[in-house]
């Protein structure tokens, strides 16, 4: 397993964000990952990612680490890359400085060699460019490099992300809403983009999505979480025929209609 | 001239010779009197203080009022290796920069849990502090402070006057801005601003935010421990605890400030306005205060990215325009 939770938990005052959740990931899967607002998915992430500290008897394990109390950069070090809800672009940076940061754990030169400004350095800065340049016209931003992140729109934000996450070549990338507030059009670009660089770069990932066309297109498998539990597992037919999955996300049971409609959005 | 570029880019160390040779030759073109050499040789120290600043205010993006602190430990380390050792600046330089590194270590300790201005003061507090202390210690001489500092010698020739110490003081600046671009157009620069922009965002990608505030305050406080010592040695070698006060401070900012934070030559040409200015409002020392206090807040106000953002929006245009081909329509 690339990644397994045992017990996961998280409480916030009384409030149970996450709760006892068991969750495990092959390589190589897409998984989408869904639930009301305040379910806890982003939660879910936080504490995988190492940005929540996990309460006392959970374990997180990635690629046969023990990451349970892992700080971030570290658990960024062992190829554990993530988007956030709320993007945490860079936003006075330059559109290729931000990819490139996301390169950080692969330079290859050291401290020293920086501050020496060795000629090396120039050549290898050069070579680490090129690469970044070509993942940004992989998603089509090749044209926007020097421009500040904060001049670009609110699509072109996303792709950004995606591109900054994939810079640092994880084995485990994990969206948070990659698809959210994007007109259809651009939802479609996006999910086209996402699956040449799974292929591309050998990518397993976790997808948060409220847009269940997406979740029901491109994953192999759903988790559904509510109130900070598991509550579903398994295919995209398998969920949408669930019992407990209609009441908790969906409300009510739909006819086929009215699903057609919910799954076209 | 592109191609002039490219060979700069690819052996930074060129333009550094480039810019020896031109400033070497600038005091017998330009300069008619000793004062100006004496003008000259501040801005040096003063462009070495901004460099370090917009390392760990400009570039990592923590804030800090206490710098002036760290330029009065470099300056008494100087002072204080000459009036117990004998010391001069040769060693004394180097013993400046190894003990406000460490000094600097101690001002990043608080940046792990503050930011913003409980940052501002808990490292204004650190400045005021260590000349408080200075100013009550007899180790230090108190406010008489301590004079007659020597000047270096090079094979005899001792450069103990204002035209020769620029001979001094400009190439350790050169050396300091050589060392702050290759850090800065690094992968330590890149860091430094994910960690300005967005602590979180950067360590998902894999960057240690502790170590990387660590090692900005770290650096910028040798830049400041150098530029402290090369202060101490300039001719009449006189230091006084006035001489590090919070007016000294709000210029250090002015100039990172209005040259635009985060971006290395607007830094150089902030510190070389603000210490022309400086010198020129000495008369209205009581003002001083005021004076850059509010050339900080109009810089903000009204050009947030100060001098720096008119050089890069110059050439971002154009190399947008290039590429997209809309110059060339
Ligand atoms: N740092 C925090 N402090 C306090 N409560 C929090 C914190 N983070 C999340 N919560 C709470 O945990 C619950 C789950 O939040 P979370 O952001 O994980 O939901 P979500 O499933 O991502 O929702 P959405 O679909 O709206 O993004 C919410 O009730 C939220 O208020
Ligand atoms: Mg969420």
């Amino acid at each position: 397993m690339l990644l397994k939770t045992k017990k996961l938990m998280k409480a916030f005052g009384g409030l149970k964000a996450i709760n006892k959740v068991d969750f495990e990931l092959p390589a190589n899967e897409i998984r989408g990952i869904i639930g009301p607002n305040g379910s806890g998915k982003s939660t879910f992430f936080n504490l995988v990612s190492g940005v929540y500290e996990p309460d006392p008897g959970s374990y997180i394990e990635f690629d046969g680490n023990d990451i349970t109390n892992e700080p971030p950069h570290k658990v960024g070090e062992l190829g554990l890359a993530r988007t956030f809800q709320l993007l945490r672009l860079y936003q006075d940076m330059s559109v290729i400085n931000n990819v490139m940061s996301g390169y950080h754990t692969l330079v290859p030169y050291s401290f020293i060699d920086a501050v020496t400004g060795r000629k090396k350095i120039w050549d290898q800065e050069k070579t680490i460019k090129e690469e970044m340049m070509e993942l940004l016209s992989f998603v089509g931003l090749a044209d926007y490099a020097e421009l500040n992140a904060s001049e670009l729109s609110g699509g072109q934000r996303r792709l950004l992300v995606l591109a900054r996450a994939i810079a640092g070549k994880p084995k485990l990338l994990m969206l948070d809403e990659p698809a959210a507030g994007l007109s259809p059009v651009n939802v479609d670009n996006l999910m086209k983009i996402l699956m040449r660089l799974k292929e591309k770069y050998g990518l397993t990932l976790i997808i948060i999505e409220h847009i269940l066309k997406v979740v029901m297109d491109t994953c192999s498998k759903v988790t559904v979480l509510d109130h900070g539990e598991k509550i579903a597992e398994g295919t995209p037919t398998q969920i949408k025929d669930d019992n407990a999955v209609i009441e908790a996300y969906l409300g009510k049971k739909m006819d086929d209609e009215e699903m057609r409609k919910a799954l076209a959005v | 001239m592109d191609k002039f570029k490219e060979i700069i880019r690819q052996y930074p160390f060129l333009g550094f010779v480039i810019a020896f040779i031109i400033l070497m030759l600038v005091p017998s073109v330009f300069f008619t009197d000793l004062y100006q050499s004496h003008l000259a040789s501040l801005i040096c120290i003063n462009i070495i203080v901004a460099a370090g600043l917009n390392i760990v205010k400009g570039f990592c993006g923590q804030v800090t009022v206490g710098h002036v602190g760290i330029y009065a430990v470099g300056s008494y380390t100087a002072g204080c290796m000459f009036l117990y050792l004998g010391s001069g600046l040769w060693l004394t330089l180097p013993a400046a920069i190894l003990i406000a590194g460490l000094f600097g270590v101690a001002f990043a300790i608080p940046s792990f849990r503050l930011e913003g201005p409980y940052l501002a003061l808990a490292t204004l507090g650190g400045g005021e502090a260590i000349r408080l202390f200075i100013e009550n210690g007899d180790f230090f001489m108190s406010t008489y402070g301590i004079s007659n500092i020597p000047q270096p010698e090079i094979f005899g020739v001792p450069f103990d006057t204002p035209d020769k110490y620029y001979y001094i003081a400009m190439p350790i600046m050169l050396m300091a801005i050589y060392f702050s671009f290759s850090v800065l157009r690094s992968s330590v620069g890149r860091a430094f601003m994910a960690v300005r922009e967005d602590p979180i965002s950067a360590a998902a990608s894999g960057i240690n935010v502790k170590k990387h505030k660590m090692l900005a305050f770290v650096l910028s406080a040798m830049f400041a421990g150098g530029a402290g010592a090369v202060y101490a040695h300039l001719p009449p070698g006189y230091i006084h605890p006035n001489n590090y006060t919070v007016i000294e401070m709000v210029t250090f900012l002015a100039m990172v400030v209005f040259g635009g934070l985060g971006h290395i030559w607007g830094g150089i040409i902030g510190a070389i306005i603000i210490t022309i200015v400086y010198d020129l409002t000495r008369p209205l020392y009581e003002y001083q205060l005021f004076i850059f206090g509010l050339t900080i807040v109009l810089t903000i106000l009204f050009m947030p990215k100060g001098i720096g953002g008119f050089i890069d929006k110059y050439f971002i245009d154009r190399r947008f325009k290039t590429k997209t081909g809309a110059a060339s329509k």
